[in-house]
């Protein structure tokens, strides 16, 4: 492990009008790890890890990436800082007027002066590592969800991000499809990829997370490795929230 | 007073130099307009400092007063702040002044159609405000916003006879001019209502033709 982690947050607090989204989190993502961040709907996941690369921009705290901090205030050093963490979103958000291959490559081009042909190269290198490279033309109407998300994680690592943070990656898929996703993921695990993932799939958090966080009310509840949290969780409140979704899933599968 | 066919001919090279001028002046300003429709949609919607405001003012301006006041205002009152404008580039002033403020309104609506999370994606992929506008937000938009934007500039094309009034030999200045002559008044109108028709046509032919490509990636 070295010195200092990828990814720091300290105090990172978030208010929306009256609600306070986020009571000072502090977080560490260690390089080459996964750490999954899970909880009940309101509890500030997509909100933290939107407080990761700006997306919200956090009212206090302090961030560092690979040891550099921050200027959380200034919209220029987010900008900077977002070409290195990369983001995969729930809805995919593929720019529907753009082909596979021109949503890969239009951000490397413009944003790390990569030459077009160059460009090109790579993202149909990684289209055919996700099994896609046959969709490089298509546009993303012509792709079935799981997919669009599966160019969607492309399209982030095409940026060569140091880490990528999932915000729901799966919630909006077919079932059938969710582990064409699923697999996608866990290869960039095992390749040593920085993750931090809001799901509600906990077989994923289980199998890939080094770490499990969950969160309620804006704070962190516990953290823990995925083995001690799901078997031996230490809080009330985390045995109350995996007791209803093992409820929940057993009804689904009843 | 029957039509007179002989007559039109006589005077087919005058309205075809009126027609010429008509298309240039409305070309030109169809073109600028979606210009400054583009850009004062983008002052607008990416909150720009000052620059924002002033576009509402200058669309509710415009929407709010006469297109013939408009162009008076740029002829003969310009001329008095120190602005003095050949005829031609008054006229192509006035129409994409005019048609500009539509255009804002056209190209705003579209851009509603462009979501939270493409705006998300784009920032996460580390693009500037700017750049998502460029390369993500306007090309949809102008998509999406494209029959109003027709609509506009065949009211910009219609509209460019006002500039008669300031004396532009275009073409409804020619018909004018003529009538004032030889008194052929069914004959003239009744040939630039059609010309002005078939010019119409024509640039909603080319329009759709454009929205037909524009909507390539949404076809399956």
């Amino acid at each position: 492990m070295s010195a200092s982690p990828l990814i720091s947050l300290r105090g990172i607090a978030k208010r929306f009008g009256a609600h306070q989204a986020l009571h000072g989190i502090d977080l560490d993502v260690e390089a080459g790890s996964v750490v999954v961040l899970i909880g009940p709907s309101g509890s500030g996941k997509s909100t933290l890890i939107r407080c990761i690369n700006g997306l919200v921009r956090p009212d206090e705290g302090t961030l560092h990436i690979a040891g550099s901090p921050v200027d959380i205030h200034h919209e220029r050093a987010w900008q900077q800082m977002r070409t290195e963490v990369g983001m995969v979103f729930q809805d995919y958000a593929l720019f529907p007027h753009l082909t596979v291959l021109r949503n890969m490559t239009i951000t490397p081009e413009r944003r790390r002066g990569v030459p077009r042909a160059k460009a090109e190269e790579e993202a149909r290198a990684l289209l055919t590592r996700v099994g896609l490279a046959h969709k490089a033309q298509d546009y993303p109407s012509a792709l079935s969800g799981g997919q669009q998300q599966r160019v969607a994680i492309v399209r982030a690592l095409a940026m060569r991000p140091k880490a990528i943070l999932f915000d729901e990656p799966t919630s909006a898929l077919d079932p059938e499809t969710i582990g064409s996703v699923l697999d996608v993921m866990k290869d960039l695990a095992r390749e040593g990829t920085t993750m931090v993932v809001v799901t509600h799939e906990m077989g994923f958090a289980r199998e890939v997370a080094d770490r499990v966080v969950f969160m309620a009310e804006g704070r962190i509840v516990e953290e823990a490795p995925p083995g001690a949290f799901f078997d031996a969780p230490r809080h009330e409140r985390t045995r109350a929230f995996l007791s209803s979704i093992r409820s929940f899933g057993e009804a689904a599968h009843a | 007073m029957e039509f007179d066919v002989a007559y039109l001919n006589a005077q087919w090279p005058a309205l075809m130099r009126g027609l010429w001028l008509t298309v240039q002046v409305s070309a030109l300003s169809i073109v600028l307009s979606i210009l400054v429709g583009v850009l004062g949609a983008a002052a607008r919607v990416l909150q720009v400092p000052v620059l924002g405001k002033l576009v509402v003012g200058y669309v509710e301006f415009i929407r709010n007063t006469p297109l013939l006041a408009q162009l008076f205002f740029i002829f003969y009152g310009l001329p008095g702040l120190g602005l003095r404008l050949s005829l031609f580039w008054s006229g192509v002033l006035c129409l994409t002044v005019w048609a500009g403020a539509y255009q804002i309104e056209n190209v705003r609506g579209g851009l509603e159609t462009v979501g939270k999370g493409l705006r998300e994606a784009a920032f996460s992929l580390g693009l500037s405000p700017w750049r998502f506008f460029r390369l993500v937000a306007a090309p949809m938009a102008i998509r999406v916003g494209l029959p109003s934007m027709l609509n506009t500039s065949i009211s910009l094309l219609k509209n460019s006879s006002y500039l008669q009034a300031i004396g532009l030999a275009e073409l409804t200045y020619v018909a004018i001019d003529r009538i004032s002559m030889d008194f052929r008044t069914i004959e003239m109108f009744a040939a630039i209502c059609v010309i002005y028709l078939l010019l119409v046509l024509t640039l909603s032919f080319f329009a759709s033709r454009l929205e037909y490509r524009l909507n390539a990636p949404f076809r399956l």
